[in-house]
């Protein structure tokens, strides 16, 4: 059963097989099944799918308690991967759950040219989302939407660290009357941990239940500041590369990503150069044009990004490195390594920064411990994009960073 | 054997219950404004971590100041509420001039509480922008780091305890020894 207590307008919830030491899947599965019976009266249930674990294992449990009722849509945003549309479709081919892709890329890169500011950025795109995917609901039929939110997603956005874009009514957001459907998110108690055990029990295959987190909003969180065509074309590009280096490291890290801003870049103030020299002699700091998001003190922080250049460091020697720079100059959130470029060799309008994670739950992290060798191999490859100018590796844990950009 | 955990409006609070759960304690998240009626019966409490500010006035907190000042059982404030029962018994609260975000290192002060077999340093995750001083406050401190005098505390009288860092966090290792070793005081009554 659920026991839900209210707060300031969004609720809590703790339901009784979630979070145990042991979390008993089977037992998860027969609670939800029974709860999504008793809640969905109509025939026709809507879920979007992204392939994520997340959402793959909310089809697949909607789908022992509703079978053909089910339908899953895909939104192809615009901000997705290489190969992403096709990925997906085979991943939950293999559940049993056909695809409908809903083409939305225009009506994305539409309403979001132009805006620089991540929160108004991840407003947007949830309100095209939604409107999209509400659109297309109705056109079934359907007037409930599944939705695999978990524990993290709205403990993020309860405290005002960002926007999930699927965090509504947890937020108060009228769900019905805003975009014409009810929503159910039967998995709002679970951590990433307990998803796969789940996913694994509903029989997803390993690479589904294992997959990387990757964000609803895709690219678009990667992409920091003004999003354009070109910017998320470069970026897809990267990710690749980066996914691949790091991917086949074994163990690969938990998490590992690019990112990418302008290459436009002012000096740092105060004390910074100084302090983050007794680390690394003769650290130039500059600070990036666009701000990104982090976490200080339970309070969302969008603030700075520091780039430090020096002489070649294995960057495990780096990791006290933000700390210093930090408390120098409390605006910054993120310090970043120069991997490769940078010294006025190449001409491109465009940084790259990887950012490889260790974690076990995404409620904090600290960043892997990747060899410099591995990263210049991997730079080398972004590099040949005739647009990107230098390639940086991202030293900062959570907190004061997020695992993610914006 | 349960200890329900007050619920600050931090991100890790829920983390909290879910430690308690794994080493084998009845929790979950109970609000502010639970009264010490209310709470009778309980082994134990925790306390949470918030986006609040202990100098935003004590009205924001609830109960919470009404427990730490009276609560008969074990009690353990985390972060925002470690601050808060610095400042009830008699410390300060003030800006930190180095905030701590993300990993720093705990060195023991007083190694036979519930910092028991932690050694006499360890890695901690915290995230502050306050801190506390001692300032003839009536607690004794049981821990420090190099950018915080008070990271642990216990008040003189009573098992009420306060960490800065937090223990439910993975990037903690020791912190569920921490925790185990609340519970044992718990469990002692």
């Amino acid at each position: 059963m659920l026991s839900i207590i209210s707060l300031e307008g969004y609720t809590i919830s703790a339901s009784d097989s979630a979070n145990s030491f042991d979390f008993d899947p089977a037992a998860f599965v027969e609670e939800k099944v029974a709860e999504i019976r008793s809640v969905v009266r109509r025939d026709r249930v809507a879920i979007a799918t992204s392939g994520g674990v997340d959402s793959t294992a909310c089809a697949a449990l909607a789908h022992r308690a509703l079978g053909k009722g089910l339908v899953c849509f895909f939104m192809d945003t615009g901000f997705m991967r290489e190969g992403e549309v096709e990925e997906v479709r085979d991943l939950l081919s293999s559940l049993g759950l056909p695809l409908k892709i809903l083409p939305a890329k225009d009506r994305f890169m539409k309403a979001l040219e132009g805006r620089t500011d991540a929160e108004s950025k991840r407003l947007v795109f949830r309100e095209t989302f939604y409107t999209v995917l509400g659109e297309a609901a109705r056109k079934e039929g359907c007037d409930v939407l599944l939705q695999g939110t978990i524990a993290p997603d709205w403990i993020e956005s309860s405290g005002g660290i960002k926007t999930q874009h699927n965090v509504l009514e947890q937020l108060g957001v009228d769900t019905v009357e805003r975009f014409g459907f009810r929503l159910l998110e039967p998995l709002l108690d679970l951590y990433k941990d307990q998803v796969r055990a789940l996913a694994r029990y509903l029989g997803a295959r390993v690479d589904a239940s294992e997959r990387q987190p990757f964000p609803g909003p895709g690219l678009l969180v990667r992409c920091i500041g003004p999003v354009s065509e070109e910017k998320v074309e470069v970026l897809r590009k990267a990710t690749k590369a980066v996914e691949k280096h790091l991917g086949a490291l074994r163990p690969a890290p938990k998490q590992y990503l690019a990112a990418v801003i302008e290459d436009e870049r002012s000096p740092s103030r105060g004390g910074v150069e100084v302090a983050a020299s007794r680390m690394l002699l003769g650290a130039r700091v500059e600070y990036l044009r666009w701000l990104a998001t982090g976490v200080k003190g339970d309070n969302r922080a969008y603030g700075k990004i520091a780039i430090v250049t020096g002489r070649e460091t294995e960057p495990v020697d780096l990791f006290g490195l933000p700390e210093r720079v930090v408390h120098q100059d409390g605006e910054v959130v993120r310090v970043v390594y120069r991997i490769s470029g940078g010294n006025g060799s190449k001409k491109g309008k465009y940084i790259v920064i990887v950012r490889a994670v260790e974690t076990r739950d995404f409620m904090t992290a600290k960043p892997s411990a990747i060899p410099l060798r591995v990263l210049k191999r991997m730079a080398d490859r972004v590099m040949e994009d005739d647009r990107v100018s230098v390639v940086c590796y991202d030293l900062t844990s959570k907190p004061p960073a997020t695992v993610e950009f914006e | 054997m349960y200890i329900p955990v007050v619920f600050m409006g931090g991100q890790y609070n829920h983390l909290i219950v879910r430690a308690l759960k794994e080493l084998g304690v009845s929790s979950r998240l109970v609000m502010p404004n639970t009264t010490l009626e209310t709470l009778k019966g309980v082994d134990g409490l925790v306390m949470g971590g918030g986006p609040h500010s202990v100098y935003d006035g004590m009205d924001k907190f609830g109960c919470v100041p009404e427990i730490i000042k009276k609560a008969g059982f074990p009690v353990l404030g985390i972060c925002l509420s470690h601050q808060l029962i610095g400042k009830i018994l008699g410390g300060e609260v003030v800006k930190g001039r180095n905030p701590e975000y993300g990993k720093t290192t705990v060195e023991v002060i007083e190694p036979d509480d519930i910092l028991q077999g932690v050694g006499r340093e360890f890695v901690a995750w915290a995230s502050h922008n306050d801190e506390v001083r001692k300032d003839g406050g009536r607690f004794v401190v049981l821990a420090r780091s190099e950018y915080c005098e008070v990271e642990a505390l216990k008040d003189e009288r009573r098992s009420v305890y306060g960490v800065q860092f937090h223990v439910e966090v993975a990037d903690t290792p020791k912190g569920m020894i921490i925790l185990r070793n609340f519970i044992g005081v718990c469990k002692r009554g």
